[in-house]
């Protein structure tokens, strides 16, 4: 199965990003729902499971020094909880390729997961990448909003500080915090795209 | 760390009392250090100090846009009082793909120039300390950040180049980006960012990059498809989030090109909404070199001295050397009349032929070399004409009989009406035929003034018919055409069996361009001709009437057929392919995807043969669906102006043309008109 059948068969975004290349950013605003996914408990996910729910993704990587600066700050922990808090879906998701830094069994993101005390509602394994390259996922953290009605309003860096040094964590203008709260105000989102940092996915191709 | 020990022995053995190298930093995968221009610098004066960064094999750092994912190179300097410290010269970045991911970095030993300036104030004799705080993240599979210091103490006094230094951080500043005299444009239309560029510097732009300063304009991952226009460039590419709010103050980042083999790059701020004029795109033209007047000239009279040998004219061409040879041991005279009767004969078809492409051209149709044929109704009256040759050369009726003027054995008789049509006859079942050489001249005919076009026809007529004059002109050529005998009456009957093929096969290109009606038109056409014989052997005013009613009718059925719409796309389905447009090409493009198109037509033998020989085959088919590479036809069976003028785009007046785009450049490759497996795998992958 080709990438473009996966798009065309998983996702119902708009003609134009139907008609670009697989790896082309999806657009901001665009539906995104019914896409099947696994956890790394092995359960089956779909986005239209979600749907009166806002959805949070998190690209992530356990070895990546920008993940790392955001779990050993407790940042990436606390803005899990405040999205719990406001009865959001956090679905932390792993891109890498086995055999790539951040690649993890089901076991062993279960093990990282209770380390890391993350709060998130599942953790997807999508080691061929289907998942990722459907939203043009590029860095670790990348980020994604999805509101209650299936639609994309946020993507892009967790803060505006694009540094890999944790003390830059303080002071930094958390992007995800600030659109659940535009969005809790009965805001449009502020700040709906920027651009995300971190280190490369590390995709099997 | 290898690199880092070899540094660091150098250092010390190069080690004098005021070093321009810092004491290199190991710091993991990278070995950086601080290297000046000057040993000792004068009060006042501006020098240069670099970061000097020696990277592992395979691993990069990050310019100051990273593009996808990653982070700039950082400095920060702690200085004394009374120097300070410019920006960072940034050394020429490349695009680094990792999967589906582009980062814009270095590999290698990039340099990091940075201007100093000392005070006017400063004592001589006294030391600056400079201090740099650097940080880096260097990625290969994994990513790692990477910090250290470095301090490097300058004395103040006379000034003293270190010449060693100096020269690598000349040629680091040579080669950074400077704002050239290059003017650029950036604008947004849908989802394509289109930028371009003016007043470009002399250098090899095929596989010209920009790099923008800012992330979200444009997607780094997305190629940038390059258009080579006569005043300037453009590049197509995919716009990122920034261009949801109105963009405002100029896009700035750097141009890179090739020259001589060097990446070039130059600094361009390019204005919002401003689409620069670049000229006309340039097109590879067919002919590399440029066709110029004479070369076209010579090349049609070559191509047309050719023509005589292809499988089209060859028969025709027969039947007037069996004439000459008849009257071989005749009067020279008489044969040099019949040679210029002949030569008129092709000279005038020709002029014709220029003269209503001419004026179908003053009225705006786009026309080329065979248009003819694309009318079903020129095709089934040529399919007749030629299985009315083939009786008559097989005996089956002579001409002459009963009805005058109709009825003169035209192409037979040695008189001089005669000569004349057999040249005539000669030209108009030449011009399915394309001989090598004819392509380009008749391509730059077509395109050029009426005046030239008429010039270049004129060539290829005398080439076509330069074969008789020569050999009433050259001695002894005459004498070398075998004596005439009972063999000529056999040879002629032969050459019939021709003419019929050539009939079958004008048959089946009218299936295609005008379906089962045409066809059942045509063979009722050579039947009412059988008829039309049969009758005329028979005596009485009768048979003379419905002979003469059965010529009628075969001449009037070929005009009756219409040319099938649905059956015009033959091609397409046979191929397997995809039906050609320009705007599909421009969506393919845009995907990234590698296309070939084949211009072809059911008429075109030389389109036939390497359809079934190549681009049939299952090693193309298997080529194709490896490389993702889409497969496009055109197919001018019939007439269609769009394919026309894509192919006048090209220099050609004919098919067939074979393009190949590969995802690097807007401007395809055109390939030869004898195709091979290597010949398309080689465009394909050619970068």
């Amino acid at each position: 199965m080709t990438i473009s059948k996966i798009l065309f068969s998983t996702l119902a975004v708009s003609a134009l990003a139907m008609a670009a290349p697989a790896t082309a950013k999806i657009v901001t605003g665009s539906n995104v729902s019914d896409m099947t996914v696994t956890d790394s408990n092995g359960v089956q996910h779909n986005l239209s499971d979600f749907a009166g729910k806002k959805v949070v993704l998190e690209w992530t990587n356990e070895g990546c020094p920008y993940v790392k600066k955001h779990y050993t700050t407790n940042n990436m922990q606390k803005t899990q909880a405040m999205a719990e808090a406001e009865g959001a879906v956090w679905l932390s998701v792993i891109s890498s390729a086995p055999g790539k830094q951040g690649y993890k069994t089901g076991e062993q993101a279960n093990e990282w997961k209770d380390a890391q005390g993350a709060e998130v509602t599942a953790i997807v394994l999508d080691p061929a990448g289907d998942m990722g390259k459907t939203f043009a996922a590029k860095t670790t953290p990348h980020m994604y909003i999805i509101d209650e009605e299936q639609t994309l309003v946020y993507q892009g860096a967790i803060d505006d500080n694009r540094s890999a040094n944790p003390a830059t964590v303080e002071g930094a203008n958390n992007y995800v915090v600030a659109a659940m709260d535009d969005l809790k105000a009965g805001n449009a989102v502020a700040e709906s795209d920027t651009a995300p940092y971190g280190c490369s996915i590390k995709y099997q191709s | 760390m290898r690199t880092f020990i070899v540094t660091f022995l150098i250092w010390l053995l190069a080690f004098p009392a005021f070093a321009s190298q810092s004491v290199p930093v190991d710091t993991g995968k990278v070995t950086a250090s601080l290297v000046s221009s000057h040993d000792s610098v004068a009060p006042g004066e501006e020098f240069y100090i670099a970061l000097r960064t020696v990277l592992d094999e395979g691993w990069h750092t990050y310019w100051r846009n990273p593009g996808d994912s990653g982070e700039p190179v950082y400095l920060e300097w702690v200085l004394p009082e009374g120097v300070s410290a410019g920006d960072i010269a940034w050394p020429l970045p490349r695009p680094i793909p990792t999967g589906p991911i582009v980062n814009y970095g270095f590999e290698g030993t990039p340099l990091f120039p940075v201007k100093f300036t000392v005070s006017p104030d400063a004592e001589p004799g006294s030391v600056i300390t400079v201090v740099a705080n650097f940080y880096y993240l260097v990625c290969k599979d994994v990513c790692i950040p990477e910090q250290g210091s470095a301090s490097l103490p300058i004395a103040v006094g006379e000034s003293v180049e270190d010449m060693g230094w100096k020269t690598e951080i000349d040629a680091a500043l040579a080669a950074s980006p400077i704002r050239g005299t290059v003017q650029g444009g950036i604008t947004k239309t849908g989802e394509t960012v289109e930028m371009s560029f003016k007043d470009l510097p002399g250098g090899d732009f095929s596989k010209a990059y920009f790099f923008p300063y800012e992330q979200g304009i444009i997607g780094h991952s997305q190629p940038q498809l390059v258009t080579r226009g006569a005043d300037g460039l453009s590049l197509t590419t995919t716009p990122e989030y920034l261009w949801e709010d109105p963009m405002s103050g100029p896009v700035d980042g750097v141009l890179t090109y090739d020259d001589g083999g060097t990446l070039k790059g130059t600094q361009v701020s390019l204005a919002v909404g401003q689409s620069l004029d670049i000229g006309a795109a340039i097109v590879p033209k067919a002919n590399v070199g440029g066709v110029t007047l004479w070369t076209a000239i010579i090349g049609a009279l070559i191509g047309g001295l050719i023509l005589n040998l292809m499988p089209c004219v060859f028969p025709v061409i027969s039947i007037k050397a069996l004439s000459i040879a008849k009257s071989a041991h005749g009067e020279r005279s008489v044969i040099r009349r019949e040679a210029w009767l002949y030569t008129a004969g092709v000279m005038a078809t020709f002029l014709l032929l220029t003269l209503i492409i001419l004026g179908l051209k003053a009225g705006g149709a786009e026309i080329g070399w065979g248009f003819q044929l694309q009318s079903p109704k020129v095709v089934a009256a040529l399919a007749i004409l030629l299985f009315v040759i083939g009786l008559n050369l097989l005996g089956a009726f002579e001409f002459g009989g009963g009805l005058q003027n109709t009825g003169q054995d035209l192409t037979r008789k040695s008189g001089a009406a005669g000569s004349f049509f057999t040249g005539a006859l000669a030209v108009i079942v030449a011009t399915p035929c394309t001989a090598p050489l004819m392509a380009g001249a008749v391509g730059y005919a077509l395109a050029a003034p009426a005046l030239v076009t008429l010039a270049v026809f004129m060539a290829l007529a005398i080439g076509f018919a330069l074969p008789f004059l020569l050999i009433a002109y050259v001695p002894g050529l005459l004498s070398k055409l075998p004596k005439p005998g009972p063999w000529m009456v056999r040879f002629k009957e032969i050459l019939a069996f021709p003419m019929f093929a050539a009939a079958i096969w004008l048959t089946w290109v009218l299936s295609l361009q005008a379906g089962e009606d045409g066809v059942l038109v045509t063979l009722s056409a050579m039947l009412a001709v059988a008829l039309a014989i049969w009758f005329f052997k028979r005596t009485g005013m009768l048979g003379k009437a419905l002979g003469a009613l059965s010529v009628l009718a075969a001449i009037a059925m070929p005009l009756s057929v219409t040319a099938n719409a649905v059956v015009g796309d033959i091609a397409v389905k046979e191929l397997k392919a995809e039906k050609w447009s320009p705007s599909r090409v421009a969506e393919l493009q845009a995907q990234g995807r590698p296309i070939f198109v084949d211009f072809t037509a059911a008429w075109c033998v030389t389109c036939k043969v390497n359809e079934k020989l190549v681009l049939n085959k299952s090693n193309v088919q298997t080529l194709f669906e490896e490389t993702n590479t889409a497969f496009l036809v055109a197919d001018w069976t019939n007439k269609n102006d769009m394919i026309a003028e894509e192919l006048a785009k090209y220099g050609r007046a004919g098919v067939p043309l074979y393009l190949v785009y590969n995802n690097k450049s807007v401007s395809p490759a055109i390939l030869p008109q004898v195709l091979t497996y290597g010949v398309i795998r080689d465009a394909i992958a050619e970068e």
